[in-house]
C-alpha cells in the first residue's frame, strides 16, 4: 500500500523571468541606468556605465532611480528605459 | 481522493515519505509530516473557502499561494485542521502590499514573520500565551508559525542562500507565533484595540528582527520598567524609524497598569524616551551626515511616533522579563498587518499601505 503525497510547491508563477539574450557587442549602444534606491547603488551603476562609454563608445540614454530597493520597479519606468536603451545597468548599494 | 491539477507523488510508506520530503528540499531542516491526501483534505475542510482561491502573492516573482497549497504546507508543519484558519489569515495579512512580503523574506535583514494571535480562538485551539511563550512545547504555536515558514520555502521559493539572502537569519525563522495573554492583560486585548469585535479573533503579522529580552526585577513603578524598554529599543545596533513590537510580561504589565497607566500612555512614554542623540548616531554611522553644532541637542526616536509601537502582553505570570522585537524595515517598507480569523470582517475596502519610501 503506497502513500500519495501532494507537492507543496504550489501553482506555477504568473510570470516567469528569463535572462535577456547576450549582446554580441556593446560598441556604440545606448545604456539605461537603473539604481535601486540604496545608498551608492547609483554611484556604482554610473561608474560602470562610464567605463562602457569610454571603452566602447556607448552613450547613456537614461539615468533613473527606482527609489525603493524593497519594491518592484514601476512598469512604466521600466518601459520608458527600455524604449530608449539597448542595455540596462542596475546596481545594488548600501 | 485526488485533487485535479495538483502534483502528487507515490512513496512506499511513512518513513520513506519523510525521507522523500527531505530529498525534494521540502523541509526547514526538521522532519515534516508527509502531506498525504487524506490529511490535506481534512485540513481543507476547515478552510471554509474554495481550495483554488489565492491568499497571498509575491509581486516580484509572480508566485501565488492558494488555499490548497497552504493546506499542504500546514499538514507538513504538523498543524491540526482547526489551526488552519489562523494560517490562512496570516498569509492573507502577509499578502497585503503594506507588509511587503517578498522583500521582507528576501532581505539580508533576516526577518521572520511574527504572528500575534488575539481573541477567543487562542484558547479554543490551545495556544500558549503563558510561560515560555516564545519557546517550545505547544503544538499550535509551533506548527502555525512553522506552516508559514514552510509556505515561504515551498510555495514562494525563498531558499536560504539563494533567494533568501539573510545575512544571519534568526531562530524565529523556524516558527515565531504567540498568543496574547487573555487574563494577565490589564488593558483591552489587541483585537479590540484594533477595532474588531471582542468575539472576532485576529492575527497580526509583523516582519520582525531578532528577539531582545528586557529584564527588570527591581522597578516597582511604570517609569523604571518602561525606561528599560525604551533603552532596549534605542540602542545603536537597532535604532531606526521603523515600527516596534513590545511584549510585556504579565508582571511588568501589572506594575505599569497598577499606577493607572493606559496603553496609550505607555506608548507615548516609550516613544519619548527611545531615542538617540545625533552625536552618537553620526559617530556610529547610523546617520550618514557631517557633524553639526547642535547635534547634542537633536535626537532620533525609535519609530515615527507613538503609534509605531505595538504593545501586547504574553508570558508566564512570574518574572520580570519582557521582550522587544524590532521591525525588519528601517522605515515604512514593511508595516504590521492584521486580519480577522475565519470571518470576513475586513475583506472589503482593505487599506493598502503602499506609500513607503525607504527600507
Amino acid at each position: 500500500m503506497t502513500i500519495r503525497l501532494y507537492d507543496p510547491g504550489g501553482d506555477p508563477p504568473e510570470h516567469v523571468a528569463t535572462l535577456a539574450p547576450r549582446l554580441a557587442s556593446i560598441d556604440g549602444l545606448r545604456i539605461g541606468i537603473l539604481a535601486n534606491g540604496k545608498v551608492n547603488g547609483d554611484v556604482l551603476a554610473r561608474e560602470t556605465a562610464r567605463m562602457f562609454v569610454e571603452r566602447h563608445g556607448a552613450c547613456i540614454a537614461a539615468d533613473e532611480n527606482k527609489g525603493n530597493a524593497t519594491r518592484i520597479c514601476p512598469p512604466n519606468l521600466l518601459a520608458s528605459i527600455a524604449e530608449c536603451s539597448d542595455l540596462l545597468i542596475t546596481a545594488v548599494g548600501d | 481522493m485526488v485533487v485535479l491539477g495538483a502534483r502528487s507523488h507515490e512513496v512506499a510508506d511513512e518513513i520513506a515519505a519523510i525521507e522523500y520530503c527531505y530529498a525534494q528540499g521540502w523541509t526547514d531542516g526538521l522532519p515534516v509530516v508527509p502531506p498525504a491526501d487524506h490529511l490535506v483534505h481534512e485540513m481543507l475542510e476547515w478552510a471554509g473557502r474554495p481550495q483554488e482561491e489565492v491568499v497571498a502573492t509575491h509581486a516580484a516573482t509572480g508566485r501565488r499561494c492558494s488555499v490548497f497549497s497552504a493546506a499542504v504546507n500546514a499538514v507538513m508543519a504538523g498543524c491540526r485542521p482547526e489551526y488552519f484558519p489562523v494560517v490562512l489569515a496570516a498569509l492573507e495579512a502577509m499578502g497585503r502590499p503594506g507588509y511587503n512580503f517578498h522583500a521582507s523574506t528576501a532581505s539580508t535583514g533576516g526577518s521572520a514573520p511574527l504572528l500575534i494571535v488575539s481573541g477567543p480562538i487562542a484558547e479554543e485551539i490551545g495556544m500558549n500565551s503563558g510561560a515560555n511563550v516564545f519557546g517550545p512545547g505547544n503544538r499550535a504555536n509551533a506548527t502555525i508559525g512553522r506552516a508559514i515558514r514552510l509556505t515561504i520555502l515551498n510555495v514562494f521559493k525563498m531558499i536560504p542562500g539563494i533567494s533568501d539572502q539573510s545575512t544571519q537569519g534568526n531562530p524565529g525563522k523556524y516558527s515565531f507565533c504567540i498568543a496574547e495573554h487573555a487574563t494577565g492583560n490589564p488593558w483591552e486585548p489587541l483585537n479590540v484595540e484594533l477595532g474588531y469585535p471582542a468575539d472576532v479573533s485576529t492575527v497580526t503579522v509583523y516582519a520582525g528582527g531578532g528577539f531582545q529580552n528586557i529584564e527588570n526585577h527591581g522597578a516597582h513603578d511604570p517609569e523604571g520598567i518602561l525606561l528599560c524598554v525604551a533603552d532596549s529599543m534605542a540602542n545603536l545596533g537597532c535604532i531606526s524609524p521603523g515600527q516596534s513590537v513590545v511584549v510585556l510580561s504579565p508582571e511588568h504589565a501589572s506594575i505599569v497598569a497598577s499606577k493607572g497607566w493606559s496603553k496609550q500612555q505607555v506608548r507615548e512614554f516609550i516613544y519619548e524616551h527611545a531615542r538617540g542623540s545625533l552625536v552618537e548616531l553620526k559617530r556610529a554611522g547610523k546617520v550618514q551626515a557631517e557633524p553639526a553644532a547642535d547635534d547634542a541637542s537633536r535626537f532620533m526616536h525609535r519609530g515615527q511616533g507613538a503609534e509605531d509601537i505595538l504593545i501586547t502582553v504574553a508570558g508566564g505570570d512570574a518574572g520580570g522579563h519582557s521582550a522587544f522585537i524590532p521591525s525588519w524595515s528601517r522605515g515604512r517598507a514593511s508595516l504590521w498587518q492584521t486580519r480577522a480569523i475565519g470571518v470576513c470582517v475586513d475583506c472589503e475596502n482593505e487599506e493598502e499601505d503602499d506609500d513607503d519610501t525607504s527600507l
